[in-house]
């Protein structure tokens, strides 16, 4: 198994950060693609993120009330190594449906 | 992407003109043959970030539930008219009436769940439901209310201030003003123009409740530390008056921008208008 971890994303509109207001998963929890992660609140609105893949949760980033800043740490998955490939890459199952949504930027560090 | 497709800016006009709003309708993967849901975003939003970031548009397409939305105009990816009359508050409940017609729903017929039209609104969208639920009711099925208030803070908006603000950086005195102008310029996407004319449009007919008041099942939503929300109270005790049965909801901790996100609220809409 390996693990692959995800920043919080770009949010658009110039955002720089975001508060998380309630996780909707938990360490161990099995999420699928997609699947709503977190409620974020920035200084525009509240949204919900979709997992950028599926995989078990190790860890996530922030308690409710916590400030993140784009490009810190927010959730690390566990997958299967033959689906990590590449640390950095998405996996490619099929095209995303939302705009705002999770890439891995590990390989520009 | 499955399960949406675009619907043409409304095929019939009402009045003889086209204010040019973006509809949109989110077909459900299984169909559970109930009638369809209108939402109404809230000022300076828009059915992106209102109803599809937070996530409403899934929940409700899971539950099986076609969903149509619609872009206020000057907001989203609908047009900017210029004329006036566009923006007010009876034109945009015309429009919407014209727009869910266009999209298939159907008045209300005893004993067959799938007619009749269900709506949830969020702050402006609620105003807009309320009037729309208490004029259409040969229609309007169940109604849900996002931080809704019997007052009418756009209509209390200080437009001169805001002019002469903008003119020449004069702050302005009254701090609801100050608070939606700032909400107004926030987003690239809506032309502030556009966000005045309606404001100008909405003092020409200010929110009245109690004028008309929906007769059918109402559930008012509100966050806990949401003061635009803090006469949900009346707006509850206007419509149960009216003999209609009213449920209210209160998510803790939540204020009125980031109770849209909360499941407790999406799980009790759902329930609320899935009968």
């Amino acid at each position: 198994m390996a693990e692959i971890s995800f920043p919080l994303p770009d949010l658009g509109e110039g955002l720089i950060e975001a508060t998380v207001l309630d996780w909707l998963v938990e360490p161990g929890q099995q999420v699928e693609r997609n699947q709503p992660l977190v409620e974020l609140e920035t200084s525009k609105s509240a949204l919900e993120l979709p997992s950028p893949q599926a995989g078990k949760v190790v860890r996530i980033h922030g308690a409710p009330g916590d400030t993140i800043n784009v490009g810190e740490p927010l959730i690390v998955f566990e997958v299967p190594d033959d689906t990590a490939g590449i640390v950095g890459t998405v996996p490619k199952d099929e095209a995303p449906k939302r705009r705002v949504r999770l890439s891995a930027v590990l390989d520009e560090d | 992407m499955t399960g949406r497709h675009t619907v043409e800016h409304n095929r019939h006009t009402v009045e003889g003109t086209d204010p040019g709003l973006f509809v949109e309708v989110h077909e459900p993967a299984a169909d559970a043959g109930l009638r369809p849901v209108l939402l109404i975003h809230g000022f300076s939003s828009s059915s992106k970030l209102n109803w599809a970031d937070s996530g409403w548009i899934t929940t409700l397409q899971d539950a099986g539930r076609r969903v149509i939305t619609v872009d206020l105009p000057g907001h989203g990816r609908s047009h900017s008219p210029e004329d006036l009359d566009s923006y007010t508050p009876s034109r945009i409940r015309a429009d919407l009436l014209q727009i869910v017609t266009d999209v298939g729903a159907r008045p209300l017929r005893d004993g067959d769940s799938s007619t009749g039209l269900d709506l949830i609104g969020y702050s402006l969208g609620s105003r807009l439901a309320w009037e729309f639920g208490a004029t259409q009711p040969d229609l309007v099925h169940r109604i849900v209310l996002g931080g809704p208030s019997s007052a009418d803070p756009l209509a209390a908006f200080d437009l001169v201030a805001a002019q002469r603000h903008l003119a020449d950086g004069t702050p302005i005195e009254d701090p609801s003003t100050a608070g939606l102008l700032k909400m107004a310029q926030m987003l690239p996407s809506n032309n502030l123009f556009a966000m005045l004319s309606l404001i100008e449009a909405i003092k020409g007919e200010p929110f009245d409740p109690a004028e008309a008041a929906p007769q059918v099942p109402l559930l008012l939503v509100a966050g806990e530390k949401d003061e635009r929300a803090a006469t949900m109270p009346e707006l509850a005790s206007i419509a149960g008056k009216r003999g209609g049965m009213v449920e209210t909801l209160v998510i803790p901790g939540r204020t009125h921008t980031n109770v849209i996100t909360s499941r407790a609220f999406k799980e009790a809409a759902v329930q609320f208008i899935g009968v």
